[in-house]
């Protein structure tokens, strides 16, 4: 059976395919495997601490709706029908996606009733293609953290590599998962780093595509600006193999991008020689205000070390190494991103009042205004409080110049740097930018949860790519001293993931690294 | 003192697409049960996304157009926030900073012979929330309205009575329809309507705290709830009392305007820009196609058809009131090729009764202008009589014949024969003698009475002067 498991995403479609496995097979040993180390789903109040080596990725299994969905791609391999590219292909989704008829509850008690009454284009396309879904797995609290700890399903999510330690966020059970091989693929949503950072964490490989790349109709919204659904997988191949399937434009989604999908199974297949990539000093610090002062920190060796070491395997391979690349806004990042991110994360969470759906206060109420207030006070949990708090504070009339504006004018300024060195007639002419992931590997639990603002520092090499909108992904390259996966980053240019796939597939080619399963 | 009223008017007209702003539902759902068009993205469903109607954009580029106001190149939506059970995602979609029209004036005609010129501040899109009823101490809500494309408009303080501003909802009524962008039909809401008023001494240059009238949804209703809180501004400044600016509605039944909330501090709805739309684009390419067949206005078109067809203000205002009659009066006046005002009257008087005696439009009409054309010109030519003429209009509409067709099958053709009227003629004297003795003793009056004895007998056919001639002539 592990052997099964082992096999990369596109083996086995192309397996199913050829009639050589049936997707009823491949679901049958995934399921079993699920059951063996995923231990209890989480759910609202249940011990945090239950099941400590178990990894608790899933919050709702669909085991029937699978069977069904694989007995209908079997079906058509019998018939003599082609499935499509992800044929029997078992996949998770993050539970920020609403699915019909299963329970899409955004990891929040609000939202712990309610059950999708139409299914987001991401998750239809996949399914179109012959993907078969386990279900769905935990997450922060509608995607609000980096730790999957802010989830009212308990237990949350443990890291495969050492389940003392958290396999981040937000998509930290859609990492947790494809790392223990519970499903080839997962469809996360990145937002300041929510798919690469878990990814880095996990030991897999993440991907946050374009902003426009793939459809949000039906990802629950926490930053609609920010917000990007993508793929976290195995393998280079296999995100390239899902990317394709959810990319491109839908007709639900005004802000998705009509831009052509290329085939980036095919980009894979092409030499990296001759192409540029950027190293940059912004990128190998921390920057935070603390006390009205700017603190530097510089990454750890390791992390350093390991970009380091990936620049220099790519150099032997012909791609030539730009040093001293200027990104001097990205330190703005997080402090802009807390503003944003929030202010329409406040009016996006507005919707949840008791009123129509999901979670209504069982007390007794004097009138709206406190049905309202019971409600929300007692359905959402502490992160999505604190940023409706100062979502509501920085969009306010009197301070929105101060804080809304400037924070979209940083925007702007980081945009800019990117537009810069990756202008073909610039000075860098950059195809990507080669960077740490994460400023840390996995931190153990409930180490840094709570610290809400050091917690989201940990997404500073990560943010600008949504604050710019630019595709990003994550590689694992290594492990650190305590065996902890660590993962590189490649940033690329608008809507290229194609280059992007085709330099982290030389990263992953070249790095020293097994994965979990 | 003499007090003069400042009024300014928002109003939002219900646009008439086929889908609602930003979802596939239809947009209309008059009498359909509660909640039942509705979908995911209508009713604020988690991770539903809005997608801009195009036919709406259009719509308010041909409004703004008619309005004299400058279409934006490019325009934004944005989120006004705020919580009410019936408005699902806890914001509405509408336009703020930059909406997609600014500027412009609507010139309103007024009875008294002067012209009151309205400047708009703004014009832009939104869409509408859903209806809340109480009922049994639940409060029950309606989705079917949630997303139904509307547009904004505000005028400046600029009119000066209940009366300008019930002329203001006329003239704005007319052109939606004119336009083809509304029903504007206000007993379903199409156009709702909310009064800034105050008043100050006649002739000074400030202006004094206003009260908001929410909810006046006809123009009766406009006209007194304004005339209503003039009166009662002017009493208490008169009394001596301040006036606060309170939010007022106007409880139609009972004729009244109750208080709804001190307005003293405006509420913060936290405006940003909208993330899930792209900004709307109006280039100068879809914008000549937008504009591609624009018409000439109901204003421009009124004093044409006077200037152009000596036609009294009356007959104008009248004929221009629909753009389906006016376009029905010209085409009737080509084909008659005659006196404009001898067809005026005919529309007028005959076609309009029919149209509103059947609910119909003028494009609807089966009497096409053609066919009312011929049947001016058979009466003019004495072929049949004046009231046939008028009996033909119905018969026309109600058989989709050619009025020639129809005055043949039915004999219909005037008896001027005067050998043929003169036996009749003989023949109804001989039958009654003593209305004969009557008349002959002085009651000439009866001549009325032996003419219509005369029509009976022909139906209707008889030129009814010559008919009169002959009856003279026999009892004289």
């Amino acid at each position: 059976m592990m052997e099964l498991l082992r096999m990369e995403a596109h083996e086995i479609a192309a397996a199913v395919r050829a009639g050589k496995l049936s997707a009823r097979e491949v679901l049958e040993a995934t399921l079993e495997h699920i059951a063996s180390v995923d231990g209890i789903p989480g759910s609202i109040g249940d011990d945090p601490e239950a099941e400590p080596d178990k990894i608790h990725a899933f919050i709702t299994l669909t085991a029937e709706r699978a069977r069904a969905q694989a007995d209908a791609v079997d079906a058509k391999i019998v018939a003599g029908e082609d499935p499509g590219p992800l044929a029997g292909v078992p996949f998770t989704v993050k539970d920020i996606f609403v699915v019909e008829g299963t329970p899409s509850t955004a990891g929040s008690r609000i939202l712990a009733n309610y059950i999708g009454p139409y299914t987001a284009t991401p998750v239809e396309r996949m399914e179109a293609a012959g993907g078969v879904m386990l279900g769905k797995v935990n997450l922060d609290e509608f995607t609000f953290g980096s730790s999957s700890e802010s989830s009212a399903f308990k237990p949350t999510p443990r890291n495969p590599w050492d389940t003392s330690r958290v396999p981040g966020g937000s998509s930290g059970g859609s990492a947790a998962a494809v790392a223990a091989g519970e499903g080839w693929l997962s469809l996360g949503t990145d937002t300041a780093g929510s798919i690469r950072q878990p990814a880095a964490f996990c030991g897999v490989v993440g991907l946050k595509p374009t902003y426009g790349r793939v459809s949000r109709y039906g990802l629950i919204a926490f930053g609609s600006s920010l917000d990007t659904p993508g793929p976290i997988a195995r393998s280079v191949r296999d995100a390239a193999l899902m990317l394709h399937v959810i990319a491109g434009r839908d007709p639900h989604d005004a802000t998705s991008a009509a831009a052509p999908v290329p085939e980036y199974l095919a980009a894979l297949e092409k030499d990296v020689r001759g192409l540029r990539v950027g190293l940059s000093p912004d990128y190998f610090r921390i920057v935070r205000a603390e006390g009205g002062e700017l603190v530097e920190e510089p990454l750890p060796a390791e992390i350093k070390q390991a970009v380091l070491d990936t620049a220099e395997r790519l150099a032997n391979m012909g791609v030539e190494i730009v040093e001293d690349v200027p990104m001097p806004h990205n330190r703005y990042g997080i402090p802009a991103y807390f503003v944003i991110a929030r202010v329409e994360a406040a009016s996006n969470l507005h919707r949840y009042d008791g009123v129509k759906y999901g979670y209504r206060t069982p007390d007794r109420v004097a009138d709206m205004r406190e049905m309202y207030r019971k409600s929300r006070g007692q359905g959402f949990g502490l992160q999505p409080k604190l940023r409706i708090l100062m979502g509501m504070y920085v969009s306010a009339a009197q301070y929105s110049e101060r804080y809304y504006q400037r924070a979209l004018q940083v925007r702007t300024l980081i945009r800019r740097d990117f537009e810069a060195v990756f202008d073909p007639e610039g000075k860098y002419r950059l195809d990507a930018l080669l960077t740490p992931t994460t400023p840390t590997a996995a931190f153990p639990m409930g180490a840094v949860y709570g610290d809400s603002v050091l917690m989201q520092y940990a997404d500073q090499l990560t943010v600008a790519a949504n604050h710019a909108g630019v595709p990003g992904i994550s590689v694992p390259v290594t492990t650190d001293a305590d065996g902890l996966p660590l993962g590189v980053q490649l940033l690329g240019r608008d809507f290229d993931e194609a280059t992007l796939l085709r330099l982290a597939r030389a990263v992953e080619e070249g790095a020293a690294f097994t994965a979990k399963v | 003192m003499e007090y003069e009223a400042i009024i300014g008017l928002e109003t939002h007209i219900q646009l008439n697409t086929e889908t609602k702003i930003f979802c596939n539902c239809k947009a209309d759902s008059w009498g359909e049960p509660p909640n039942t068009n509705i979908c995911p993205v209508c009713t604020g469903q988690p991770g539903v996304l809005p997608v801009l109607n195009k036919a709406v954009a259009e719509k308010a580029v041909l409004l703004a157009t008619a309005m004299h106001a400058e279409v934006r190149r490019v325009s934004y939506f944005d989120r006004k926030n705020y919580f009410y059970p019936d408005l699902p995602k806890g914001y509405q979609i509408t336009q703020f900073d930059r909406p997609i029209a600014i500027g412009g004036y609507l010139d309103l005609p007024m009875p008294e012979g002067y012209t009151r010129r309205v400047y708009i501040i703004k014009l832009h899109i939104e869409e509408d929330a859903g209806k809340t009823k109480h009922a049994n101490g639940y409060r029950l809500i309606d989705f079917n309205r949630c997303g139904v494309p509307l547009i904004e408009m505000v005028t400046g303080p600029d009119l000066r009575s209940a009366d300008e501003a019930a002329q203001y909802l006329i003239r704005l009524r007319q052109l939606v329809r004119w336009l083809g962008i509304s029903e504007g039909n206000m007993e379903k809401a199409h156009i709702r309507c909310d009064a800034n008023v105050s008043i100050r001494p006649k002739g000074a240059d400030y202006l004094n705290p206003k009260t908001e009238i929410k909810n006046v949804n006809s123009i009766d209703a406009v006209r007194e709830a304004i005339a209503t809180e003039i009166q009662r501004q002017i009493r208490e400044v008169e009394a001596g009392r301040e006036i606060h600016a309170w939010t007022l509605e106007w409880d139609e039944d009972a004729g009244v305007l109750r208080k709804m909330r001190s307005k003293e501090t405006e509420a913060d709805y936290r405006y940003f820009r909208e993330p899930d739309l792209l900004p709307l684009v109006i280039d100068d390419e879809w914008k000549s196609q937008i504009l591609a067949d624009f018409p000439e206005l109901p204003l421009e078109r009124r004093a044409r058809f006077m200037a152009q067809y000596g036609l009294p203000e009356y007959d104008a205002d009248i004929l221009t009131t629909e753009r389906a009659l006016s376009d029905y009066y010209e085409a009737a006046l080509q084909a008659y090729n005659g006196d404009p005002k001898r067809v005026s009257n005919w529309v007028i008087n005959e076609v309009l009764r029919l149209l509103n005696e059947r609910g119909l439009s003028a494009d609807q009409l089966k009497v096409t202008p053609q066919y009312l054309a011929m049947i001016i010109r058979l009466v003019d030519k004495g072929t049949v009589n004046t009231s046939t003429g008028k009996a033909l209009v119905v018969k026309v509409e109600d058989t989709g014949k050619p009025p020639k067709q129809i005055v043949e099958e039915e004999g219909l053709a005037q008896v001027s024969d005067t050998g043929a009227l003169r036996a009749i003629c003989e023949k109804i004297v001989a039958a009654n003698p003593d209305e004969v003795e009557k008349y002959r003793g002085g009651k000439t009056s009866l001549i009325g009475w032996f003419v219509g004895q005369v029509m009976r007998e022909t139906r209707g056919k008889a030129n009814p002067k010559e008919v009169q001639k002959i009856l003279r002539e026999l009892l004289g």
